[in-house]
């Protein structure tokens, strides 16, 4: 800890040079708990101020050398859960989070309720007249995923908004629903599944977005029924397409609610048509969910679902598959390639989800599961995930300072892969490595240079590279450091570096 | 020497650990790259076996296309039993034989139907479908019903047959930031294109450079990915950059703003820039592109038209652009989708995941007209469904053989049913 903050402290206004000393770096290597490491130190011929931590590894195979893990230290593993679990750290937020250590602040996360953002104005009176401008809505949720006290319930409403996707291409932006989803979300981020499970099945934007808004007993539209089961808690061949149809059925019945607004809307255009005041004046709907219909739903003799015959509800449909021996691990394994690791192991995951499921699926108990595992902080976990465009933009914003970024982050996410509100498929963002192509890497080095430019005062690099990569770097990033000729571009190469693309 | 480099290429690659979760699940699809300078060495070492200038553009209709709204059945009572919403529109379908006729949209494809430029092999499936988008469309990336492969068919036809050592632009992906599963594959090099405009490094040449020197024998698992991916985007940037300058488009891809389920054809976008590609001579091969949209569990009419509406307007545009470079002789255009729908329509006016469905061949190559059977209506499986009658890889080893003039047989292991729906 002390050592850390000693390597915080700003340099001297006038110093134009690189501001890596022996001292600080040697501070960082204690602090990374990597003594070994730093009795190899390497002194740069042309840069005698400016040290790493050298990578170790097999010298006769250069592709692989891994990176050195600094996670034997507490400092670092702090730094490792804020990049994990809170799209990185703002100054204070690691000053903080540092201060306080690993144990209190994972406590910090699960305990603090999590906060709600600003409303967005006009929201909730979208309608045909008024659609919710896209952008608006992208604007919005980047800003309080930088702005937010509880980062962590940001970073786990955009885990949910990837597993239970919805887009606004299908949902449409004439309805409150993808705002009101995103409220839901956020508000049980950390609810027990089956309390989740419910608030999905009746969402607004969710029953439009797979269809169940539309689905009687009488014609079952199958599309939420099966990637209920198959991407949201099963997994695929965990189920029969008997079972799909049955779900079907058995989930018939709901219909999406409307608004006054909404409702206006309607009838202004009817009688812009007609040249008739309606006959018929609908009444606006109270609640923000589906509304279950007892006339579209089923009505009839028992069936079987999941091995099981029975007069089928909607909440038993979540029982029965809270049942499955597939719902447990497939929810853990999913999480834990999310924010641990891209290969779990079965045992991992088996230890994990049993306590999972013997907790009735309580979500806060697996998220501090999680956060305390050995395997969280092993070795070859540090650097072992790719960071989403989204946890690079907001990382960006919160290392330089400026919250005013995330008027950049809102618009830059498409070329790397990533749009708010419009997953690729019902699938959510396929993670990791599928980040990666020729034109995502461009498209992220385009981030930065832009990054670099609009911010509105840069500052000072000072030892950024510990702050922000642990000072554990690459021949290659530590010589373009020590080669760059202002915080400006010291700046731009490490936002640009493998290591700050790395969580 | 080619045999051996081959040999080691891929499997040394996966004991050095350059292959990465590939086990795991959720990352069964993953993709993982060999370090570029191996790449190249590799690349280098092989005689470039395929001289031609053929090319192939993939069109992925994504979500799973409508074929019984694509081609529809003229005059089949059971079509109408079944789709008593749906089958309306048939009344304005074009007519392309006595039994069947194309979505009224397609209009641009029916002159090139009527010109001899287009196949349509009908009930197009694979034994023991999937009704899971994410299932059915891996098994047509990798041509394996058995799910046991990991490498795109298309991928894997550029890692055996093309040395694309300082050609990056062999296998490419068009208006998409990722690379599609079809394409995927240890051993090809492959660039994305998400836009022409939007291709270049904004900070320039000095971002340039320290981006190349930045990733550069990366260490951890991922280093090898980083950098080839950041050498690609150079060599593409450079690639695009005098190929924009000589490209003048001879066809207008321009959007409907009639059309209401998405504000623009991205698709006309994408093939305007493969277009581009192809006749600057920037040595690409295989173009991987797609139309999203088409799972039409709800209101499908509309939507399904327009995407219609969509594909007509791009692929006719974009073959009279070729066709005005002189170049529609050395292109194929074939689409592909996870699958057909459930003929009978639901209560959302709309249809479900089902089986098989027609696929498009199109380009002077082709050999025009109708080719496997459609499958019976009144003949459905236990679950409603359609029964499939040719093969999907059928279709692909004709694609691979009578087009690109590529062993099949060394890509798929095996062998299938041969259609002759291609020029000799």
């Amino acid at each position: 800890m002390d050592e850390m903050k000693a390597t915080q402290t700003p340099p001297p206004a006038a110093q134009k040079k690189p501001t890596v000393t022996r001292r600080t770096v040697l501070a960082a290597a204690a602090a990374a708990g990597a003594g070994v490491a730093a009795s190899r130190l390497l002194a740069l011929a042309n840069q005698p101020t400016f040290e790493r931590v050298p990578i170790t590894g097999t010298q006769g195979n250069k592709t692989g050398l891994d990176w050195v893990t600094p996670l034997g230290n507490e400092a670092a593993r702090v730094s490792h859960l804020l990049r994990r679990f809170t799209f990185g750290a703002s100054a204070e937020e690691l000053d903080k989070a540092q201060t306080d250590g690993y144990a209190r602040t994972v406590d910090r996360f699960l305990e603090t309720k999590i906060a709600e953002p600003p409303p967005l104005a006009g929201a909730d009176d979208a309608s045909q007249d008024n659609p919710i401008n896209t952008g608006t809505l992208q604007q919005w949720w980047v800003d309080w995923m930088t702005a937010s006290p509880t980062p962590f319930g940001e970073r786990m409403t955009l885990f949910w908004h990837g597993h239970f996707t919805s887009d606004y291409r299908k949902v449409g932006t004439q309805y409150p629903f993808l705002y009101w989803q995103n409220l839901t979300w956020r508000k049980n981020a950390l609810a027990d599944l089956k309390t989740m499970l419910y608030q999905v099945t009746i969402d607004p934007a969710m029953l439009r977005y797979l269809d169940l808004g539309n689905s009687t007993a009488q014609s079952p539209n199958e599309n939420y029924s099966r990637e209920l089961m198959e991407l949201f808690t099963m997994g695929p061949q965990a189920f029969t397409e008997d079972d799909v149809r049955a779900g079907a059925k058995a989930l018939s019945g709901w219909r999406e609610p409307r608004t006054q607004a909404m409702i206006d809307a309607d009838l202004k255009r009817q009688q812009m048509r007609t040249g008739q005041p309606p006959k018929i004046v609908p009444k606006a709907d109270t609640v923000k969910t589906g509304i279950f219909d007892p006339q579209r739903g089923y009505k009839g003799a028992a069936f079987m679902y999941l091995g099981e015959s029975k007069v089928w509800s909607t909440d038993a449909v979540l029982d029965r598959i809270l049942q499955q021996d597939a719902t447990a691990p497939f929810i853990t394994r999913k999480l834990l390639t999310a924010f641990v690791t891209p290969t779990p192991s079965d045992a991992y995951v088996a230890r994990l989800s049993a306590a999972y499921r013997k907790s009735r699926y309580d979500t806060k108990a697996l998220m501090r599961d999680i956060l305390t595992s050995p395997e969280f902080t092993a070795a070859d976990t540090y650097r072992g995930l790719i960071k989403s465009p989204t946890e690079l933009m907001i990382h960006t914003a919160k290392a330089l300072g400026d919250k005013t970024l995330a008027k950049l982050v809102a618009g830059q996410g498409q070329g790397m892969g990533q749009t708010l509100f419009d997953p690729p498929s019902v699938g959510g963002w396929p993670e990791n490595e599928s980040w990666v192509s020729s034109n995502t890497m461009l498209a992220r080095a385009n981030f930065v240079t832009s990054a670099v430019q609009a911010v509105k005062k840069l500052p000072p690099f000072a030892n950024a590279h510990n702050t922000q990569i642990d000072g554990v770097m690459s021949a290659q990033t530590l010589k373009l450091l020590n080669e760059a000729a202002d915080d400006k571009r010291r700046w731009s190469i490490l936002l640009a570096s493998p290591e700050f693309q790395l969580k | 020497m080619v045999a051996s480099i081959d040999k080691i290429g891929r499997r040394e690659f996966l004991r050095a650990g350059l292959v990465f979760g590939a086990g795991a699940a959720g990352l069964a699809a993953g993709y993982a790259a060999v370090p570029d300078v191996f790449a190249r060495a590799i690349y280098a070492a092989k005689q470039e076996k395929i001289v031609n200038e053929k090319v192939l553009v993939m069109i992925q209709l994504a979500g799973g296309n409508d074929g019984l709204q694509t081609v529809m059945p003229l005059a089949d009572q059971a079509y109408r039993d079944l789709r008593p919403q749906l089958s309306k529109s048939v009344d304005e379908a074009l007519p392309i034989s006595k039994e069947f006729g194309l979505n009224k949209n397609l209009s641009g494809t029916k002159k090139l139907w009527d010109d001899g430029k287009v196949a349509i092999v009908q009930g197009v499936g694979y034994p023991k479908p999937s009704f899971s988008h994410f299932d059915s469309i891996r098994v047509w990336e990798t041509a394996d019903p058995d799910r046991r492969q990991q490498d795109g068919w298309l991928g894997k036809t550029i890692a055996d047959n093309y040395d694309s050592a300082g050609h990056p632009l062999v296998g490419c992906a068009c208006g998409t930031t990722g690379i599609p599963g079809a394409l995927r594959d240890l051993q090809a090099t492959l660039t994305v294109v998400n836009s022409q405009q939007s291709f270049k490094f904004n900070g320039g040449d000095e971002m340039e450079k320290a981006m190349g020197a930045l990733y550069t024998s990366t260490p951890g698992i991922y280093g090898a990915l980083f950098d080839t991916a950041v050498t690609t985007a150079r060599d593409t940037v450079a690639q695009l950059k005098s190929s924009a300058a000589s490209y003048t488009p001879k066809a207008l891809y321009s959007d409907n703003p009639k059309l209401v389920y998405s504000s623009k054809n991205q698709l006309a976008a994408a093939l305007q820039l493969a277009a581009q590609l192809i006749v600057t001579g920037t040595g690409v091969k295989i173009l991987h592109v797609t139309l999203g949209g088409f799972d039409t569990h709800f209101t499908q009419q509309q939507r399904h038209d327009d995407l219609m509406g969509y594909f007509d307007q791009a692929v006719s545009a974009f073959y009279t652009d070729l066709a005005g470079h002189g170049m529609s002789d050395r292109v194929l255009i074939a689409t592909w989708s996870e699958f057909g729908r459930r003929p009978k329509e639901n209560a959302s006016a709309g249809t479900d995941h089902g089986t098989s469905a027609p696929v498009f061949l199109m380009g002077d190559a082709v050999k025009g007209g109708l080719y496997g059977a459609a499958p019976s209506l009144t003949k459905l499986d236990t679950g409603g469904n359609l029964a499939w009658n040719v093969d999907f890889r059928s279709v692909y080893q004709e694609i691979l053989e009578g087009h690109l003039g590529v062993d099949a047989k060394e890509v798929f292991s095996q062998s299938f049913d041969k259609l002759a729906i291609l020029r000799a």
